[in-house]
């Protein structure tokens, strides 16, 4: 039989049953029984219809699929009837599993999802290291000339590429140029990822030399912003740093390739689909033939099946150290190969685990706060379940009943959970901008049926303590016992004390690392950076253009026509600025603020010749008189450079950290160094200004910008008003010297500082967040054990009470109900937080793992909180009326 | 349930198929007209409730041991389920006959032995 022709089946068995009924009533009528009598007569002669009617069921083989709708029905009518449980169980499932989802789906998108590559795996990225300027740069970029020389030798790699990440000046039209960020690279590149273009073909071998270099791919996103997805695109122009290009290929839409930096040091921010445009790398023949300068490349490389990194490292590593051998290089050479992943989102692995490890620590407590609960009403429900039992339930049934129950709210809570993973997704995007990757997160449905298996599996666990209960149920126990006295019993108050010293464990750890997370921060942004960000405003100039040398370092640097058009372009902004309403102050510099090292250079003495290698590295920074004061660096000696010194000779300012390496114990003022071989008399030094990195006071030497004009200038100006009014002024006045310089940025110091900090602040916030949640919850459950014994015990408390107990004893009582829970809980939490913080140790800034400050203040702030949890309970202890208490039983 | 219970049921439906398919041997009847019957020839001795017979009726319909239709009654004006035995039905009547006298005998051996000497 099919169970739709279940419902005429059961009319059928109705009718004849009742037909039967009929039957026999009117026989005993016959044999003289009154009416009244016989109905009652011919029922009892029939036996218990509704049995019969089960029994009948039973032989149609339907049972089970009837009994599961019965739960089901039950169980919707359990959920109604108490609102006010359901309503919290579905919200904390939702919050839960949603905040939990939607972190997991972050790191899903940024640390697991494999890269858009053929077998991603095998790629790897190797850099180079000089044993002599370990301590000062662990990593350095690779040198073109050791990547031919390991690409012909090694046998543990397929093929390797090599790149840069220069900026490209394009113009499409006749509009002012902009710059487009993308890579120049070998011409093997697109083979050693094993990615095809859409349209059209890969560059050739030989395209990346120099002359023949005319062609560039284009990216998906390149493709639709540069020419809004054309597609007779093939062939088109475009002019990059003022030179014809023509497009051979666009790369397929899901083609990404995560922004690199080439310096290990430099800060990479934001996400994958930044670049448009991918040209010939052609280097130099400086860069050709250098063997211990120029390490001005990254090099990506394709392992051979089966070969593991560390047998690359050690092949590749033992290659360059034999030529640098044979090569007889004064410095020693090295090779350290690292994963692609690693060197991507090396840096958001441990920060994106520990969100992932505190909200699912989150959503452990608010389980836990759903078992207590559950744990109550099926203590409350002891009664009803006897009942059944008496009634002939079987154990399975019975479990059966409450496990459907945990289902409903699950499912319920799984589907509101997908929809707030929608919302919280969306918020921590917003929030964790700074992380890799991050446009490449979205909702997929695997990670939506995962917030919906989620929410099943934790609320089938949070029920299963329940279910067994109801396993257990003893009829004739549970229906002589008055429920509460039942309740009262001790291993339903040991289970929800465990579970009380398991949230204030959670949250005590979760406390502390948020806490040390906060110092951290604070600490970050309340130094003394030696510079004032307020009322700077910085906007950048890309003169890399044909006009101004196009981008390519000269021989002989300052001296050639592209440096004199970049000082005379230099000079005429800085006029203008200055003459500006409201500007105080204006200078230039090379390099914009807080993105980390750049230029790093060699502070080689003419007097004290050192060996290579131990030369003191330093960043360089070529700036104009009034920068120091611009940007509020203290001047600590000496002066700053003025107009004057142009014609006169050559100056440098030293930052204290680069002097003292320099010159240790000498005063370095009129000593001098060699740069660019020219000598360069100390003229100052400056405070150890925090400018590159909030983290690091790097040494730092500023040279005058005349002597060598960046090539992409930084405008600085100090003034009250707003970046909105004062850039669009800035612009005019570029523009006004040469309307086809491109402006690839504009923003302000304070903004470059916010950025700068973004992801400390970002994990800060988001911690925060996630501590306070556990806060709460871990009160809340305080608060219901204690609440929820006190209730129980009103009739002890009332008999105490009567018996001239004092009211101070019985507010002690129900606080030990407490106290034992939360000290336990407090220790293992201390020892989570142990671990914890020695595992985030490293994202700590001058903050030691073991911070008083964090520790003592989180658990203060618990202690209170549970404090303020038990006040309500204990007052309502205290404050039991023993007539009342003793009459209502 | 208590296991005591159980046994006495499952012993009561063995029997309780063949004693209602012997009944329907006399022709179609409906479900009070075959408990009257079982009732009155074992003159009162099983005491059942009649309902407890539909759970029956319903195996043995779904076993085609019968069959099962509405039909008008022929003393008066309304329709009862009349069940009939089937030629399948009427096969296993002569099975669980068998069945039951060789169990009937194997009995009455271990209860009498004397009698069955003599």
């Amino acid at each position: 039989m099919k169970w739709w022709q279940l419902k005429k089946r059961d009319a059928d068995l109705e009718r004849e049953i009742r037909s039967d009924l009929e039957l026999e009533e009117e026989e005993q009528r016959e044999n003289g029984v009154p009416p009244e009598e016989a109905r009652y007569a011919a029922r009892r002669a029939f036996g218990n219809s509704t049995l019969i009617k089960e029994q009948t069921h039973e032989t149609w083989g339907l049972a089970p699929i009837e009994r599961f709708w019965q739960d089901v029905r039950y169980a919707f009518r359990q959920v109604r009837k108490s609102p006010g449980f359901t309503c919290t169980a579905i919200l904390t499932l939702a919050l839960g599993v949603g905040s939990v989802t939607a972190v997991f789906s972050v790191v899903y998108a940024v640390l697991l999802s494999p890269y858009p590559f053929h077998d991603p795996g095998q790629i790897v990225i190797w850099r180079e290291s000089i044993r002599e300027i370990e301590n000062v740069a662990p990593l350095l970029p690779d040198n073109y000339r050791h990547y031919l020389n390991l690409k012909a030798q090694a046998h543990s790699i397929q093929d390797a590429a090599i790149l840069q990440n220069p900026a490209f000046t394009v113009s499409t039209g006749d509009d002012h140029p902009h710059v487009v960020e993308g890579l120049a690279v070998s011409s093997n590149f697109f083979s050693v990822l094993g990615v095809a273009p859409l349209l059209g073909r890969s560059f050739l071998p030989g395209e990346d030399e120099e002359g023949k270099d005319r062609e560039v791919i284009l990216t998906w996103s390149g493709w639709q912003g540069l020419f809004h997805g054309d597609p007779s695109i093939l062939d088109r122009t475009l002019r990059i740093n003022g030179e014809q290009r023509t497009v051979i290929g666009v790369l397929p839409k899901a083609f990404r390739f995560p922004v690199m930096s080439v310096m290990p040091s430099e800060a990479t921010r934001g996400s994958t689909d930044r670049y448009e445009i991918f040209a010939p790398l052609v280097p130099s023949s400086l860069e050709r033939t250098a063997n211990d300068a120029e390490f001005n490349f990254l090099v990506v490389a394709r392992l051979k099946d089966g070969v593991s990194i560390r047998a690359a490292q050690s092949e590749l590593d033992g290659i360059e150290k034999a030529t640098a051998q044979a090569d007889r290089l004064s410095i020693h050479l090295g090779v350290i190969v690292e994963p692609f992943s690693e060197e991507i989102t090396g840096d958001a692995r441990k920060p994106l685990w520990l969100l992932l490890a505190a909200i699912a620590g989150v959503l452990l407590m608010a389980c836990v706060n759903l078992a207590t609960l559950q744990v109550v009403r099926g203590v409350a429900r002891d009664h009803d379940t006897a009942l059944r039992s008496a009634l002939g339930a079987g154990a399975a049934r019975l479990v059966q009943g409450v496990l459907i129950e945990n289902l409903l709210i699950g499912l319920a809570g799984g589907l509101a959970g997908v929809a707030f993973a929608f919302v919280g997704e969306r918020i921590f995007v917003r929030i964790a901008a700074v992380l890799p990757r991050l446009n490449e997160v979205h909702l997929s449905t695997p990670m939506l049926a995962f917030a919906l298996g989620l929410s099943l599996i934790t609320s089938l666990g949070f029920g299963i303590l329940p279910a067994l209960r109801a396993m257990h149920a003893v009829p004739l126990k549970a229906l002589q016992d008055s429920s509460a006295r039942l309740s009262g019993n001790k291993q339903a108050n040991r289970s929800r004390r465990v579970l009380v010293a398991a949230e204030v464990a959670c949250s005590v750890t979760l406390l502390i690392v948020t806490g040390l997370m906060i110092r951290s921060f604070s600490h970050l942004l309340t130094q003394d950076r030696q510079f004032t960000a307020k009322n700077v405003v910085l906007t950048k100039a890309d003169l890399t253009g044909v006009r101004y040398g196009g981008g390519q370092y000269p021989a002989n640097p300052g001296a050639d026509q592209g440096s004199l058009e970049r000082d005379a372009m230099i000079d005429r902004t800085l006029d203008r600025l200055r003459s500006l309403p409201g500007i105080d102050q204006a200078a230039v510099t090379s390099v914009i603020p807080l993105t980390g090292d750049m230029n790093v250079d060699g502070l080689r003495r003419p007097d004290h010749p050192v060996p290579e290698g131990q030369v003191p590295m330093a960043n360089r920074r070529l700036i104009s008189p009034g920068y120091f004061s611009s940007l509020g660096i203290p001047l600590l000696k000496g002066r700053d450079f003025s107009p004057a010194d142009r014609e006169k000779f050559r100056a440098v300012i030293l930052s204290e950290k680069a002097a003292k390496a320099v010159f240790p114990g000498e005063n370095p003022i009129g000593h001098t160094i060699l740069h660019w071989g020219h000598i360069y008399t100390v003229i100052g030094i400056t405070a150890d200004a925090r400018i590159n990195d909030l983290k690091r006071d790097t040494p730092l030497f500023y040279l005058p910008y005349w002597d060598f004009p960046p090539f992409t200038p930084v405008f600085i100006v100090r003034s009250s008003q707003a970046v909105q009014t004062l850039g669009p002024e800035m612009h005019k006045v570029i523009w006004g010297v040469d309307p086809d310089i491109s402006i690839p940025t504009m923003t302000s110091l304070d903004d470059q500082v916010d950025e700068s900090v973004a992801r400390e602040r970002f994990q800060s916030v988001i911690l925060s967040s996630f501590g306070v949640a556990a806060l709460l919850l871990a009160v809340l459950g305080i608060y219901g054990v204690l609440a929820y014994s006190v209730s129980l015990r009103t009739q002890e408390f009332g008999i105490r009470i009567a018996l001239g107990s004092d009211r101070l004893g019985l507010a002690r009582r129900v606080l030990m109900d407490a106290f034992y829970p939360l000290i336990c809980g407090i220790l293992l939490g201390l020892l989570g937080a142990a671990a914890a913080s020695r595992w985030v140790g490293s994202l700590l800034y001058q903050t030691p793992a073991v911070d008083p400050w964090a520790i003592g203040l989180s658990l203060g702030v618990l202690l209170v909180a549970a404090l303020l949890a038990a006040l309500l309970p204990v007052r309502r202890a205290v404050s039991v009326d023993p007539v009342q208490a003793l009459r209502s039983e | 349930m208590t296991k005591e219970t159980q046994n006495r049921a499952s012993v009561l439906q063995g029997t309780l198929d063949m004693l209602i398919l012997r009944t329907l041997l006399y022709g179609a009847a409906h479900g009070h007209q075959i408990g009257k019957h079982i009732q009155r020839t074992t003159n009162e001795f099983l005491q059942m409730q009649h309902g407890s017979l539909y759970p029956a009726l319903h195996r043995l319909e779904k076993r085609d041991w019968v069959s099962a239709k509405w039909e008008t009654a022929p003393d008066r004006n309304r329709e009862f389920k009349y069940y009939r035995l089937t030629d399948k039905g009427k096969k296993q009547l002569v099975v669980e006959e068998s069945q039951w006298k060789q169990m009937a005998e194997a009995v009455a051996r271990v209860m009498w032995p004397a009698a069955e000497e003599r």
